[in-house]
């Protein structure tokens, strides 16, 4: 059977909203703008996982709630990658000498392997970032364009104190560069941001994350500045690597189409939860949710031919910090009936491991 | 008559190392109430293109040739107050990033009614009922006028934007990356409300994308640029269903199709050459995977290979008689 490498479970992040003078004579009240809302699923080892939804939906905050990038409020990750063996020795050995835990407690903690990532001290956090990596979404903002190729890509080996010297450092960077496809490494290394092409910053963005040797990437939107026609092979690179080097990935995107073709389950997410998730051909082809269909019917097309019955929805996503009563969909969903305005709706499965949260989907509970 | 005929536009930039020849030589008619869309990679041109026709280019930025005849005048030669009387009033521009392209210190209706007053030399009351009008349009409520462009979502700012655009019934619209930085479902809504609007107002359009996707779901005829040039020319059906250039071949293979099979697109390996000096042979030689010696020397004309489909490969046999 094929391990997780990382499990999240109910995982919430709520911004506090804050009040204005008068509003905080009249309600007591605190609000929160709930980005996250209880959102659990597991990632496996050489797994590509992906998020799709609007702006806003909350899939880029769940990619940074995991890294704690920033920090959730409520939930838990737990990471179960080769990285965390060193860390989870350290911190038993850590706790059984202050006494915090016994050695029973101690043994168990080892045979279930898994690291809470969020009740990580800061420091040690640090360590473990270095086998959780992100990729950021636009090469053309992310990258100091005072650096050049090399010192971005370094910037990770000296912040953790990686390399004892320069050479190492070097020979480091050599190798993530390749592993990017900047190949020659010798020919980008001396360059700037600006005298490279959009693909290839990308592809620099991608080395500065390899150069740490991580096991798990969360890869928020880097396809979505880029052309359409060097997009694949930025995708391709990110498969070579899930092939050779067994990295697990995050995916992060609103483009359903890029999502199907590129990873091995998806989880549709609408206002903090994921209302549907599943093996990604079995979501595509056979969509449950009324917000999976519209989001697969509005995928934009070359083909004269498939753009019929396409499902728009009116409006925009209603506001965060107000959430609707009963189905968070219901206000733009065209099958709403009575019971999604009181209730949320159970998630039920109908197949298997695909699941969705609607009140139209009769089926085994979760 | 066509409303715009553009015949063999050169426009070219000063820069440091050289002269960038960013447009090379295109030509295409646009009719009234006809809409052209403009594809390619960054770099390849369809901006300047763009730019070209409403004067708009920055300054080492010149047109070095070729004809812009809108509505019987020559735009290349148009300057001053003639110039300024046709933009806004017969051809104006949806700008690219409607995040940034509107002033955020300005209420968006006092936006909107500055070029209606400067134009059309109506007073305040008159112009503010046609903003209302425009917002019903594109689908604001009225009620929204006095606010801030921080109070908009990304997807009505755009709305905004086209409001903007329309607001002194204009012949032309060119519309630059309408929806680049849209989610899929705000994209597919702008789409439907272009479609409309061109249909209802009888708009003539130039949609610029690098997205044929876009293009394919507002455009009546496409023309794909690759490196400044014009490859391929047809109506957007044939596009997709009969493309002869190498290149359109390509852009059309990296699409990711979400009503197929599951399989990872193709990609277009490589990148487009330095404008610079470009080579004398096709410019798309270095990409090319049906690249023989000849394209190393000959470049290719823009041939009419079937009615109305035009494409500029060495191996694309023209139309017969």
């Amino acid at each position: 059977m094929v391990k997780d490498i990382l499990v999240v479970k109910d995982l919430q992040v709520w911004f506090p909203v804050r009040q204005g003078f008068i509003e905080s004579l009249v309600s007591k009240e605190q609000r929160y703008v709930k980005a996250v809302d209880g959102v659990s699923f597991n990632i496996k080892e050489k797994e590509i996982f992906c998020l799709v939804g609007e702006s806003g939906c909350g899939k880029t905050t769940t990619g940074k709630g995991i890294l704690r990038l920033v920090e959730p409020t409520g939930g838990s990750v737990k990471y179960y990658g080769k990285g965390k063996e060193i860390l989870l020795k350290d911190m038993i050995s850590d706790a059984l000498a202050k006494g915090k835990i016994t050695k029973a407690q101690a043994e168990k903690m080892t045979a279930e392997g898994g690291i809470d990532v969020r009740a990580l001290h800061k420091s040690k956090m640090k360590k473990l970032r270095q086998k959780m990596q992100i990729i950021f979404q636009d090469p053309y903002e992310s990258l100091n364009p005072k650096q050049s190729v090399y010192d971005i890509v370094a910037e990770p080996l000296v912040v953790n104190g990686i390399g004892a010297t320069e050479a190492e450092r070097e020979k480091r960077v050599v190798k993530a560069l390749e592993d990017a496809g900047l190949r020659p490494p010798k020919d980008f290394m001396w360059r700037y941001p600006h005298e490279v092409s959009g693909g290839q910053r990308q592809r620099v963005g991608i080395a500065g994350s390899l150069v740490l040797e991580p096991e798990f990437l969360v890869a928020d939107e880097p396809v979505s500045m880029l052309d359409v026609s060097i997009r694949s092979e930025i995708l391709k690179l990110m498969l070579d690597l899930r092939d050779n080097k067994g990295l697990a990935f995050l995916f992060i995107t609103h483009d359903l189409g890029v999502a199907y073709v590129f990873s091995d389950r998806i989880g549709i997410m609408y206002l903090g939860k994921i209302v549907e998730l599943g093996p990604t051909e079995e979501v595509v082809k056979h969509p449950a949710h009324p917000y999976t269909k519209a989001l697969i019917s509005v995928v934009p097309t070359p083909d004269p031919e498939m753009r019929r019955n396409q499902i728009i929805l009116k409006g925009e996503r209603p506001d965060p910090s107000n959430m609707p009563p009963g189905c968070r969909f219901h206000p733009r969903c065209p099958f709403v009936m009575d019971i999604c305005r009181k209730e949320a709706p159970a998630t039920v499965f109908v197949s298997e491991g695909h699941w969705v949260s609607c009140h139209l989907e009769k089926g085994q509970a979760k | 008559m066509a409303l715009l005929e553009i015949q063999g536009l050169r426009t070219y930039f000063k820069t440091q190392e050289g002269t960038l020849q960013a447009v090379d030589g295109i030509d295409f008619n646009l009719d009234k109430g006809q809409a052209l869309g403009l594809a390619g990679e960054s770099g390849c041109g369809k901006t300047t293109a763009a730019l070209s026709i409403m004067k708009l280019l920055p300054a080492n930025g010149y047109i070095a040739g070729g004809k812009i005849n809108f509505m019987g005048q020559d735009m290349a030669r148009v300057t001053g107050d003639k110039l300024r009387a046709i933009r806004w009033r017969d051809i104006s521009i949806i700008f690219q990033g409607a995040m940034n392209a509107l002033n955020p210190v300005k209420r968006v209706g006092e936006q909107i009614i500055e070029p209606i007053i400067l134009h059309e030399k109506v007073d305040e009351e008159v112009a503010l009922k046609r903003v209302k009008e425009l917002f019903e349009m594109v689908g604001i409520n009225p009620s929204r006028i006095r606010e801030y462009p921080h109070e908009f979502s990304g997807g009505m700012r755009q709305r905004v934007m086209i409001a903007m655009a329309l607001a002194c019934k204009p012949r032309l619209v060119i519309a630059d990356e309408p929806t680049t930085a849209l989610d899929v479902m705000i994209q597919a809504q702008i789409i439907a409300l272009l479609k409309s609007l061109q249909k209802d107002l009888d708009l003539a359009m130039i949609v610029i994308s690098h997205d044929l996707s876009v293009l394919a779901e507002t455009c009546d005829v496409l023309a794909i640029m690759y490196a400044g040039k014009i490859v391929e020319r047809a109506p957007a059906g044939e596009v997709f269903y009969d493309p002869h250039h190498p290149y359109t071949r390509g852009l059309i293979a990296a699409f990711p199709n979400i009503h197929g099979e599951k399989k990872m697109p193709a990609s277009i390996a490589g990148n487009p050459p330095n404008l610079i000096n470009p080579t004398k042979g096709c410019r798309f030689y270095d990409r090319c995977f049906m690249k023989q010696d000849i394209c190393k020397t000959k470049e290719p004309p823009l041939v009419e290979i079937k009615p109305g489909h035009w494409a500029a490969c060495n191996f694309v046999p023209p139309m017969k008689g």
